[in-house]
């Protein structure tokens, strides 16, 4: 399944196909999430030029390059706060092109931000619950009226966060104010957040920022869980030796495009990618 | 039909010199603050004080109320923007711009009255002049005076241009080591002189009234909204345009339903427009 | 949370029997007012202190629901039970018709057009004088027996108050709750989670205006005689300035807030010939030095005169803990 075989798959397959060669297995195309001959373009500035990648369940996919290369922006993309110039996004075959970024959590795909995104006014438990909101069939009038089906389904939901804030290690801190958190905890809170989505995929946006050594372990080991339990991750990230240990393939970009796709091993001994970006 | 369009340009000058003010304190904060409406009341119920109550001349009723007006600009900036903006909360100053419009509304309120009271003729004029009256013509000679005034500054000015710079990327002026607290201070000064000098200008039009300000400063932002935020032109013409519906409506369909219509005109121009008539799309109304 | 509980539980009681202890007809009157202002405000709540939307216009809102229950229970001869509901439906109407084009725009837009339909609501009043008396204003009808006594109307009063008080309660503990604290606090996070923030904001939008509309009508029998300067611009601030006092994102603060603040000018005489400046130099100060509102400056003094020391614990991971969270059935 995740055999990424050694056809490089780069920008200039021929023009009628739209993914690369390597994913033309069928897997990709299902239950995938895919982004095929994307083009993202800002006034005049090309952040993204023709680039295809794809990430699927039960993978950790790393996206690194150096800056202004067009992570961010494909990360982006794929999370519905851009519109692709041309290209395609797809989702388990649905084409997200359109689709408002509420409906990236509704199929499931959850993400996390450079800078943690958290409610400082509300509990960790509350922030955690929160991503749980699409499986929420409580509407507005029905909470107004206080069926019990919401306190039901409320509860349920809450539980199933706090049993995810002690998997990720914040056990201890459930109860206090988020504005409260240190930094660790913050992304961590973030990446709990994201998995009480129960998402499909989630999008980790340089998760590694600002953690300890043994915090970035602790980080390789969340993700590896999350990857063995059937979810795609996509690393977008800095530290490439963290990238190359947690990763089972990886794209690097530069400047907008795709330069190298593949194994880590592949990608780390590949020379473009070592004169653009490991640096000699 | 030329009073009826005399009268509407007339005070559509008024909506356009509140909007002007609007945009000097919004270069410099990106605050759109509610006292804006209350700078012209002041200027106005001050210039009568002086020149009525106190017997003193023109010019110096004048004078006083553009240090008024300065003064009350100062103090929005100390009181209701200096502490909030240094806050992370974004809206905060709507309600510390709110609370300070209130106080000083009530205020004036207190001391003055609550009935309009008539504002002195400043040159001496038949009160029959018909369309050449003062009361007309002053308040758009000042708000096109104050738009080509305030076209120069910017660009002749260093002052001016420090204006513009920080209205662009203030965090980056403030690298530059543009002393931006001092600088946004200077323009709330200049806005209330400003304000005043408007309030000033249309007293014959609107009297001294204590409850001016509120309504101004409704209509000067569906003014400046039209128009454009950031736009001392679309300032003028957004005015033009308020003042001329509120005029012809009031002329053919009765004045119950002026508020009813500019704010229909406000909505308009939002629907299909939403940076208004000269905004540029980059400026991000708060 | 159970401090809270008790609080609003003790209130409860205190105002469930009230008639009992009350001194006179006057304050039984001031917590008949209190409990109709409540009726707005807890709606309102939701609005500004949770989904931080800033309407300052309210009070055209509630003048449009005692106007419709003047007219509709008085010269019409509605049973006032149906005018109610029909000031509450018209005033949710309002509420939709406003809010759809208005709460897309951002905070200062919205708050314009807020204060610009109370306004209009004013300049409507005035210019249809046949249908609401104009500047001479309504008499209002009071509701049949056994509503017809100050005690029996109290009751009623505070029965509406009571139940906006648990919708609203309802919606801050649960989902609803943390989503619309999300579109007030971080709308990029509201949208990742799949909060549709448009259509929350309306929604809670129009239920501010049944609410303003039921208060209206309320209001209006209880004043038994209505004017258009019952319902200036100012009233508007008075409401903004209980919920912001009270906290943003709480029930019970705001209720409270509100219980002194009308309470205030009519126990502090010299406050009432203050009036609105007062609240506007209230809210500046609450603005500039407790933003979070009273209830916050309590609990800064609690964990002050008590301080639990937060220990830095590392994160460690439960890994085992949470494959077996991510296992669930979707």
């Amino acid at each position: 399944m995740s055999s990424a075989g050694t056809a490089a798959a780069s920008t200039s397959s021929a023009g009628d196909e739209e993914l690369p060669a390597e994913s033309q297995t069928g897997v990709d195309g299902d239950d995938a999430l895919v982004a095929a001959r994307i083009t993202k373009r800002f006034g005049g500035l090309t952040a993204l030029d023709d680039v295809s990648m794809s990430l699927r369940p039960g993978e950790v996919h790393g996206l690194i390059g150096p800056n202004g290369s067009g992570k961010t922006t494909m990360l982006n993309l794929l999370s519905g706060y851009y519109e692709p110039t041309s290209g395609v996004i797809r989702c388990r075959g649905e084409q997200l092109g359109r689709a408002t970024v509420q409906r990236r959590a509704a199929i499931g795909v959850a993400r996390t931000f450079q800078q943690p995104r958290l409610l400082g006014a509300l509990s960790v438990l509350d922030n955690a619950t929160l991503g749980g909101w699409s499986h929420s069939r409580a509407g507005f009038v029905a909470t107004l009226l206080g069926l019990p089906s919401v306190g039901t389904g409320d509860r349920a939901l809450r539980a199933q966060a706090a049993e995810l804030l002690h998997g990720v290690g914040l056990g201890h801190a459930i109860h206090r104010r988020a504005n409260l958190l240190e930094h660790a905890e913050q992304r961590f809170l973030e990446i709990a957040r994201g998995l009480a989505l129960r998402p499909r995929f989630i999008l980790l946006d340089e998760p590694a920022g600002g953690l300890t050594a043994s915090e970035i372990e602790h980080l390789g080991g969340l993700i590896r869980t999350i990857r063995n339990a059937g979810i795609g991750v996509l690393l977008v990230e800095h530290h490439t030796d963290f990238v190359f240990r947690v990763c089972d393939r990886v794209t690097t970009l530069d400047v907008g495009r795709m330069i190298k796709h593949g194994t880590p091993t592949e990608v780390r001994t590949d020379p473009e990618v070592i004169r653009t970006y490991l640096g000699a | 039909m030329w009073s009826v369009l005399v009268s509407g340009l007339a005070t559509g000058a008024l909506f356009a010199a509140t909007a002007l003010v609007y945009n000097v304190m919004f270069s410099t904060s990106k605050v759109l603050s509610i006292t804006t409406g209350h700078i012209a009341m002041l200027g106005g119920v001050f210039g009568a004080w002086f020149i009525t109550a106190l017997g003193l001349p023109w010019i110096v009723g004048l004078v006083g109320a553009l240090v008024v007006g300065a003064a009350f600009g100062w103090l929005t900036d100390v009181l209701a923007i200096r502490r909030v903006l240094a806050r992370s909360d974004e809206h905060l100053w709507l309600l510390s711009t709110l609370a300070l419009a209130t106080m000083v509304q009530q205020a004036v309120g207190l001391w003055w009255g609550t009935e309009p009271k008539p504002f002195p003729r400043l040159i001496p004029q038949d009160f029959g002049a018909g369309i050449t009256d003062q009361k007309f013509w002053l308040p758009i000679v000042v708000a096109v005076a104050m738009a080509l005034g305030l076209e120069l500054f910017y660009r002749r000015t260093m002052y001016g241009k420090l204006f513009l710079a920080m209205s662009e990327d203030a965090f980056a002026a403030r690298a530059r080591g543009v002393p931006t607290d001092r600088i946004r201070a200077v323009s709330y000064v200049i806005a209330g002189a400003l304000g005043a000098l408007a309030g000033f200008a249309a007293g014959q039009l609107t009297f001294a009234y204590f409850a001016l300000g509120l309504t101004l400063t409704l209509n000067g932002f569906i003014a400046l909204a039209v128009g454009g935020l950031g736009s001392n032109v679309g300032a003028l013409i957004g005015g033009a345009a308020l003042g001329l519906l509120n005029a012809f409506s009031s002329y053919f369909v009765g004045g119950e339903f002026q508020q009813t219509i500019s704010v229909g005109l406000l909505m308009l121009v939002l629907l299909l427009k939403p940076e208004g008539l000269l905004g540029s799309k980059n400026t991000r109304p708060v | 949370m159970k401090k809270k509980s008790a609080a609003l539980l003790v209130v409860g009681l205190l105002a469930a029997t009230l008639p009992f202890w009350a001194a006179d007809q006057y304050q039984l009157h001031l917590a008949a007012l209190i409990a109709a202002f409540w009726i707005l405000i807890g709606g309102l709540n939701l609005v500004v202190g949770y989904t931080g939307q800033l309407s300052i216009g309210h009070v055209g809102l509630l003048a449009v629901g005692a106007y419709t229950f003047a007219i509709l229970a008085g010269p019409e001869e509605v049973h006032p039970a149906l005018a109610v509901l029909a000031s509450g439906g018209l005033c949710g109407l309002f509420g939709l018709l406003l809010g759809l084009p208005s709460l897309r725009l951002p905070g200062f837009y919205f708050a314009m057009a807020t204060m610009a339909v109370a306004l209009i609501v004013g300049e409507f009043i005035m210019a249809n004088g046949d249908l609401t008396g104009g500047g001479i204003g309504l008499a209002v009808p009071s509701f049949p027996a056994p509503f017809d006594s100050p005690a029996g109307f109290y009751y009623l009063v505070l029965g509406l108050a009571a139940l906006v008080t648990w919708c609203t309660w309802n919606v801050a503990r649960r989902m609803w709750g943390r989503g619309l604290i999300a579109i007030r606090d971080n709308p990029v996070t509201a949208q990742a989670v799949g909060v549709p923030v448009f259509r929350a904001k309306l929604k809670v939008f129009v239920f501010s205006g049944i609410t303003a509309g039921v208060a209206g009508a309320v209001f209006a029998s209880l004043q038994s005689y209505i004017t258009p300067d019952t319902f200036v611009f100012e009233l508007s601030l008075f409401f903004f300035v209980c919920i912001i006092i009270g906290g943003r994102g709480s029930i019970v603060g705001p209720l409270i807030g509100t219980m002194i603040l009308t309470a205030l000018p009519e126990l502090v005489a010299p406050l009432a010939k203050l009036g609105n400046f007062f609240y506007g130099l209230l809210l500046l100060v609450v603005v500039l030095l407790v933003p979070e509102g009273i209830g916050r400056v309590f609990e800064v003094i609690a964990e002050r005169l008590r301080p639990r020391r937060i220990e830095s614990i590392p994160v460690r991971p439960d890994l085992d803990r949470l494959t077996r969270a991510l296992q669930r059935p979707r």
